[in-house]
């Protein structure tokens, strides 16, 4: 009961602390949107008045409003009612329309990427722990190095080998809008695979290594614990010990990094998607921040909290399935 | 019952070290040389800062690595930004161990309400997207303020959290044992349990954290530096990258202006990487020598087979 | 228990080998056309970054609304032409006068116009865009009043409190004229995203989706012959950066956009399809706070500090290392040279000095009491000439103009470090007065008439003191004379008295320098001429070339025509 009561605290805290600071962090940040349009504007070659800030002014509604409890208050109430506001960018489209457009970009390359590099790099680290001093074990090191390697540095290099160069993969978007229309359909889904491909690479390039080493680390540990030793000892088959006794006490510590990565799957996916002009939630945090679009950067903040926060919860239910000692001490 | 792993219990560094390794030699001399170059290569080369009408040069005997956009040589920046770099992964790489060490060991000894309440605030801190704090931080502080030690700052508060919680858990594993407990017993005061019987068996994985910190920081001021939020007037590998990067160094040719820095960080990070290999491998030792060659030797007999399945059983 | 770990692993593996399956399988899966049957389509970047949402909403200036939205699927009353000094051109008016004092503005609008659905354009719906505008101050940019009436079908008289003879430009060449008979339904048309735009423009919307729109020719266009478009389709997309826009160019995949490339010269002679057009966009000049009586502080109050960098950048080198000598000379009058050399009075202000005169601005330096110090540096008073200019990381051009000004003022004892700040703080630190010096360009105003660049840039209402918003003069200069002579410019329309007041402002200015140019900034645009071909050239700038310049794209779109073969 007592685990439970913590798990539960925890959540709470944790989902207070995420709305809170999404709250007070645009309200400490510099500039306001109207500057923003207005030396935009002036760039475009739209004519600027004394009044063209007035008239902006009351077009987004912006100018103060109320003491910093009022609006908290007033926030907390429309996060209730999952009003997110309406962003300022793309004025008059509301927050969850603009984010809606731009996740599932994100969710699926990224997403996927990470979950293709977790299972990659788990795999061939139980298969490195399992056989030590193989080819395979041997090259753990040097995958470590390009994790030390700068991703964007790396992702920048193939893109310009790959599709400069080599025009072997397109450089820029998520599918050719040329040809296709998003929806269900054999050439979009086979276009964006294709678009999603490079990139995808980047990541999984740039990640396995750890995953790697971690796996093959604890593989290692594991198949010196007693209980390995016993079950081998027994005459199991091979395959059965790797899997059911080592493996799948080895994945415990890499799950719930998985989690963790997992959950910033959306924060992360800034530096990639600016790389690849992919059309996803990392641009648009971009573009949020550098425009003073305060309503998005909250909506986006809140749904990398909530991914987060929703990768723990299902580590902490997958851990409660696979090990049951989790289940013994509640 | 076969005695596997040697307890690392309380004997000094040098005696945990693998007898020969090669992982380590290489790797404290890669890294040793690039913190050398770090602090000794400003005062050898020119002003990185000087500009010249000689620019986008190829590499040269006058331009080792070229010149950039503005006619600034590369290997001067490149000796300039190294130390940046490096000074950042250091600072970071103490402050985050400082404070893993206070939430994670102190409060797993203390235990209590401290300990659920510094439990919490990790947990917390780990859930929190650091990113986007980074961001908004960095747009917060003026830019004139925006210098080395405030992105170092900035990556600190990010990565922490992850280690303290690792340190919590051995922590706990650790006050438990008999030799503690006997201490506490035996009237020590908490400081000199905390400091003589508990610290040094935690140096070693303490001593990846701050290695791994180190390489996190570094790749964190690039990252940030590519988004256009890293130190402002100072030479980083990071703010290298992101000029060649927005002058579209590679498009123009200008391999010498991009690929240097990026190198040096990853040969940096990987000689970082080797040496926590062998870090692993002290706090480990089953890393070192259990393979299952190794284990089929020790030729169990039915007996402990059997006296093995009577505790598993338990 | 054991069959879900099964589940697990058997799950995990499945998935890994489908994953690599499918990766592997598609990667060998062709390139694309661009072409989609007979109909010509050409594709168009006009800078966006992301995806698209769908507002086209012409009245709007948020930058919210589409960019089409403005010129191509709604029109104005008449075209002005940015890119040299023309006349206004007819599109939906033929004509248009004032009265004597600049109170009554008449104008003929066009007949034969129809909106895309079918309805008659006429003079009532231009008189009632222009009441829609003063019943909704958040859309009036001008902020001016004025009641319109159409006197007939053809005939709408604007009528204003007051001489305003400078809102013409605004009103007739930067607004939309929306249907009344869509429009009058719209409750709130500030909020109104318009996703089916009913218009008169030569194109309509004819494909949405976020990651690109696709606009097709307007069959009932009013124009013919050269006036009428001829390309079928347009479409429009987003890239991110620099690089992937180069690729779309050299891949053939983009028939106009305009980026800023360095090594556009040689993609173009590398690929013989490829033209550009360098168009004199706006005067690229270090702003300085300079007015101590409205709290700017630092050594860049004094005017002879700004005259010392007025002299002591090298020009040639700026411009040959930051833009790749794409930029062409200014004038210390704040005036493009190629467009507005007419109003430029004195012609030793026509130019400007193209090498660095290290001596010049020493001794400027020396009679104005700065004395050098031994570390190389002026300072007068205990300050040292320490200065710092703020500039947008980022944008690639002004970060290296900063780096080479840092090296060039150095031997002139001018001590500059550079703050690379985000484009929000660095408005931010203009609008309110609390910087040194910052980069950034002269920007024309509703047309190239000099008053707008005077008013906006000189003129004390357009200021305010460090610490309080100023729209647009952020130097925060004030001087009596200059304001004197822009309210002259407005009280008329007569060319030649404006131009005796142009002469005055410029004489302050060359004096006080409140923003020190430095050249005038490229536009460069590129196209792509194997699908299209009547882009605007060097020499024939009919339009502004940029495909992100509102109203200037409908004139390029109707003006190009398909490629033959």
């Amino acid at each position: 009961m007592r685990f439970y009561l913590q798990k539960v605290l925890f959540y709470v805290v944790a989902l207070w602390f995420a709305v809170t600071l999404n709250f007070l962090i645009p309200r400490l940040m510099p500039g306001n949107p109207v500057d923003v349009l207005i030396s935009k504007m002036g760039a475009a070659g739209q004519p600027v008045t004394p009044a063209t800030r007035k008239a902006l002014e009351i077009q987004l509604g912006t100018g103060g409003g109320g003491n910093w409890f009022g609006q908290y208050g007033q926030y907390l109430n429309d996060l209730i009612h999952g009003n997110l506001g309406v962003s300022l960018v793309n004025y008059p489209a509301t927050v969850t329309h603009v984010i809606g457009q731009a996740l599932p970009w994100t969710i699926a390359l990224i997403g996927l990427s990470t979950v293709i590099a977790f299972l990659l790099g788990v795999g061939l680290g139980m298969f490195a722990g399992w056989r030590r001093g193989s080819w395979l074990d041997n090259l753990i090191p040097a995958t470590t190095v390009l994790q030390a390697v700068p991703y964007f540095w790396l992702a920048l290099i193939l893109v310009l080998f790959l599709t400069r160069w080599h025009q072997w993969f397109p450089y820029a978007g998520g599918y050719d809008v040329a040809s296709t229309m998003p929806g269900v359909s054999l050439r979009f889904v086979g276009s964006a695979i294709y678009y999603g491909f490079l990139p995808a690479c980047t990541i999984v390039i740039s990640s396995i290594g750890g995953w790697m080493l971690g796996m093959r680390n604890m593989m290692v540990a594991t198949l010196s614990e007693d209980y390995v030793v016993a079950a081998e000892a027994k005459g199991l088959r091979p395959r059965r010990v790797r899997l059911t006794y080592a493996a799948r006490n080895a994945v415990l510590p890499s799950l719930s990094g998985f989690a963790i990565s997992l959950g910033f799957v959306v924060a992360g996916s800034i530096v990639t998607e600016q790389v690849f002009s992919y059309p996803g939630v990392g641009q648009l945090l971009w573009t949020s921040v550098s425009n003073n679009d305060y309503a998005l950067m909250q909506g986006i903040f809140l749904v990398i909290s909530l991914s987060v926060l929703a990768a723990n919860l299902i580590v902490d239910l997958l851990y409660a399935l696979i090990d049951p000692r989790t289940r013994a001490r509640a | 019952m076969p005695s596997v792993a040697p307890s690392p219990g309380r004997t000094s560094i040098a005696a945990l070290l693998p007898s020969r390794s090669p992982k380590l030699v290489v790797g404290l001399a890669i890294a040793g040389v690039i913190i050398a170059w770090a602090i000794v290569g400003p005062f050898l080369v020119r002003d990185p800062n000087a500009i010249s009408t000689d620019w986008f040069a190829h590499p040269s005997a006058a331009h080792w690595l070229g010149t950039n956009q503005t006619g600034q040589d590369v290997w001067s920046q490149l000796a300039y930004g190294t130390r940046g770099s490096l000074i950042i992964g250091f600072v970071v790489g103490i402050i985050a161990t400082v404070f893993s060490g206070v939430f994670g060991v102190l409060g797993g000894y203390i235990g209590g309400a401290v300990d659920e309440g510094f439990a919490l605030f990790t947990n917390v801190v780990l859930v929190i997207p650091g990113l986007p704090l980074v961001i908004v931080i960095g747009n917060y502080v003026p830019q004139n303020h925006r210098g080395l030690l405030l992105i170092a700052l900035v990556l600190t508060i990010t990565s922490w959290a992850g280690s303290a919680r690792v340190l919590r858990a051995v922590t706990l594993s650790l006050r438990n044992r008999d030799y503690v407990a006997a201490s506490r017993v035996s009237g020590e005061k908490t400081w000199r349990i905390l400091v003589v019987e508990i610290l040094p068996n935690l140096v070693p994985v303490m001593a990846s954290q701050f290695v791994f910190a180190i390489i996190f920081a570094i790749l964190g001021e690039a990252g940030l530096s590519f988004l256009g939020l890293g130190a402002n007037g100072t030479f980083t590998l990071g703010t290298m990258l992101f000029q060649a990067y927005n002058d579209l160094a590679l498009t123009q040719g200008a391999w010498w202006w991009f690929v240097p820095p990026g190198l040096m960080i990853a040969l940096f990070g990987a000689a970082l990487s080797l040496i926590n290999f062998s870090i692993d491998e002290i706090i480990n030792p089953k890393l070192r020598n259990s393979t299952r060659a190794a284990r089929r030797k020790w030729g169990l007999t039915a007996a402990q087979i059997h006296r093995l399945e009577q505790e598993n059983l338990k | 228990m054991s069959l879900s770990k099964k589940r697990l692993f058997l799950g995990a593996t499945a998935l890994a080998a489908a994953a690599a399956l499918v990766l592997t399988g598609c990667s060998s899966d062709g390139s694309s056309g661009n072409s989609s049957g007979g109909a010509t389509t050409i594709t168009l970047f006009n800078g966006s970054v992301g995806n698209f949402t769908e507002n086209f909403n012409p009245l709007l200036s948020t930058g919210a609304e589409l960019q089409p939205s403005q010129g191509v699927l709604y029109e104005t009353l008449f075209y002005y032409n940015m890119a040299r000094a023309q006349k206004p051109v007819p599109v939906l008016g033929t004509a248009y006068s004032w009265n004597a004092d600049g109170t009554q503005l008449t104008i003929t609008t066009r007949s034969g116009v129809t909106w895309t659905d079918g309805q008659p354009f006429t003079a009532k719906d231009v008189a009632f865009t222009f009441t829609l505008f003063q019943k909704n101050p958040g859309l009036n940019t001008t902020g001016a009043t004025w009641t319109a009436t159409a006197t007939n079908d053809n005939t709408v008289v604007l009528t204003f409190p007051s001489t305003s003879f400078t809102l013409e430009p605004q009103l007739l060449g930067n607004m939309a004229m929306v249907p009344e008979h869509i429009w009058s339904k719209i409750a709130d048309p500030a909020k109104e995203t318009n996703t089916s735009p009913v218009g008169t423009g030569p194109y309509k919307l004819k494909s949405f989706s976020a990651q690109s729109y696709v606009l097709t020719r307007n069959p009932t266009y009013w124009g013919t012959g050269d006036e009428a478009p001829k390309v079928e389709n347009v479409r429009y997309i987003s890239l991110a950066n620099a690089d992937a826009a180069t690729s779309a160019l050299e891949s053939g995949q983009i028939d106009w956009m305009g980026s800023y490339l360095p090594t556009l010269k040689n993609i173009i002679k590398q690929h013989p399809n490829l033209s550009y057009v360098n168009t004199p966009d706006s005067v690229t000049d270090i702003v300085a706070c300079s007015n101590a009586a409205l709290g700017c502080t630092g050594p860049q109050t004094d005017p002879a500090v700004r005259q010392a960098i007025y002299y002591a950048m090298d020009r040639t080198q700026l411009n040959t290392q930051a833009v790749a000598g794409f930029a062409e000379p200014a004038s210390a009058a704040l005036l493009v040279p190629s467009v507005n050399g007419d109003n430029i009075v004195d012609q030793a202000n026509a130019s400007l000095p193209q090498t660095a005169d290290v001596a010049k601005a020493k001794s400027v330096l020396e009679a104005a009491g700065w004395k050098l110090g031994g570390n190389g540096y002026y300072s007068k008073g205990g300050q040292e000439l320490d200065l710092s200019v703020n500039v947008v990381t980022g944008w690639t051009d002004y970060d290296t103009d900063c780096t080479l000004l840092q090296g060039q003022l150095k031997p002139a004892g001018i001590k500059l470090s550079v703050n690379q700040v985000a484009q929000n703080a660095w408005s931010q630190a203009e609008v309110s007065g609390k910087f040194q010096l910052s980069l950034n360009s002269i920007n024309p105003g509703a047309s190239p008439s000099p008053y707008f660049i005077y008013n906006n840039y000189l003129s004390t209402s357009n200021t305010a003191k460090a610490g309080e918003s100023a729209t647009t003069n952020v130097s925060r200069y004030s001087n009596p004379t200059v304001d004197a002579a822009i309210k002259d410019v407005a009280s008329t329309n007569d060319p030649a008295k404006q131009k005796v007041d142009y002469g005055v402002i410029q004489a302050q200015i060359v004096k006080d320098m409140p923003y020190i140019p430095i050249y005038v900034n490229q536009a460069l645009t590129q196209f792509n001429n194997s699908r299209a071909t009547g882009w605007p050239t060097q020499d024939n700038l009919y339009a502004f070339p940029e495909p992100w310049k509102a109203w200037d794209n409908g004139i390029v779109l109707k003006a190009i025509r398909p490629a033959k073969g």
